[in-house]
């Protein structure tokens, strides 16, 4: 069962690396602790979920910032808003820190700020995304894991049932 | 079992030696132990007291309301979570609601946690369901305004399990005493 300890460590490995270079927080461990046998997929569901939710987002905010009429701050910050709460729940902790400063911008109504903080939101969100996609392949690959090798040696003419 | 099996022939035909290969599912609550923290980190904070309690949840983000509805049946409540303001007051009915608890998220485009509740409290009833609110903001003067509108209890986001659980059991104790 060596192979299953590798993988089991190299998922723990992992997940606590994202922790230290915070990447996800405490919120974050409290969504793997809610995984169990009723939602076994809950922490990758829920990441899914956010991941969607980031995407549309980001291009409301990208279309808001865009308007050469006049930006409309009040919209960008409402995504933004909404960005900070659902990263902050499922624990996305960099890209709720980008979240915090994105609003000062929009408060501030800086356009060249807002644009920054967009660029770093959505690098965040790249990167968070991909770090969790390592994590949940993992996963998987302990679930199906424990290859047993049976060696039967001289079976003689016996058939096997 | 999704395996393989093959067999290695000797000279004269019969078995030498057979090969197994089995692939077994490890269950998946094995990802939950497998955090740092050392605590232990399954037991499930459910009580009696949340046993079949009937919430209605709003909450209009959806990784929001995924996250607190699983928190909530993790201590053992039944939840029915809607994405609306106007989605929370259908659901509740126009006499006798089968929900004992309506948790609510403050800020909601459209019709916000505010208004439901000032709704309820008005047209419904007075003290039934049990109203607590859901918010991001830390500040004394909205946990004033959703006292005065008649709510029951505040619960702070990021939500944790525990303090859900406090302020449930606060806000259910509370109503006993009333009746």
């Amino acid at each position: 069962m060596d192979v299953v300890s590798q993988l089991q460590r190299q998922f723990i490995d992992y997940s606590a690396s994202l922790h230290r270079e915070g990447f996800v927080d405490d919120q974050f461990t409290q969504l793997q602790k809610l995984q169990d046998e009723n939602s076994p997929d809950f922490v990758v569901e829920v990441a899914s979920l956010f991941f969607e939710d980031c995407e549309k987002l980001i291009n409301n905010m990208a279309r808001a910032l865009e308007q050469q009429q006049g930006v409309d701050f009040k919209q960008v910050d409402a995504s933004v808003h909404q960005l900070k709460g659902s990263s902050s729940s499922i624990g996305a902790m960099r890209v709720k820190n980008v979240c915090i400063n994105f609003r000062s911008f929009c408060e501030a109504q800086n356009r060249e700020g807002c644009l920054r903080c967009l660029q770093q939101v959505t690098h965040e969100y790249s990167l968070l995304k991909s770090k969790l996609q390592t994590l949940f392949r993992m996963q998987p690959s302990m679930m199906a894991v424990d290859c047993v090798l049976l060696s039967l040696v001289g079976l003689g003419n016996r058939s096997v049932v | 079992m999704h395996g393989n099996i093959w067999v290695v022939q000797n000279p004269q035909g019969s078995a030498q030696s057979m090969a197994l290969v089995i692939r077994f599912q490890v269950r998946p609550s094995i990802t939950i132990t497998m955090t740092e923290s050392g605590e232990s980190s399954d037991q499930p904070r459910s009580n009696s007291l949340f046993r079949g309690l009937q919430v209605l949840l709003a909450d209009d983000d959806d990784v929001n309301r995924a996250v607190t509805r699983k928190l909530l049946e993790k201590l053992g409540c039944t939840v029915s979570a809607v994405s609306s303001g106007f989605e929370c007051l259908s659901a509740i009915g126009p006499a006798s609601s089968p929900f004992q608890i309506v948790i609510l998220e403050l800020q909601m485009p459209e019709l916000d946690g505010f208004e439901v509740a000032i709704r309820i409290r008005k047209y419904r009833s007075r003290s039934w369901p049990l109203i607590v609110a859901m918010t991001a903001s830390g500040d004394e003067d909205v946990w004033k305004k959703c006292s005065q509108i008649g709510m029951n209890g505040v619960i702070r986001k990021p939500v944790l399990l525990q303090e859900i659980a406090i302020e449930l059991r606060k806000v259910l104790v509370q109503a006993n005493k009333v009746v």
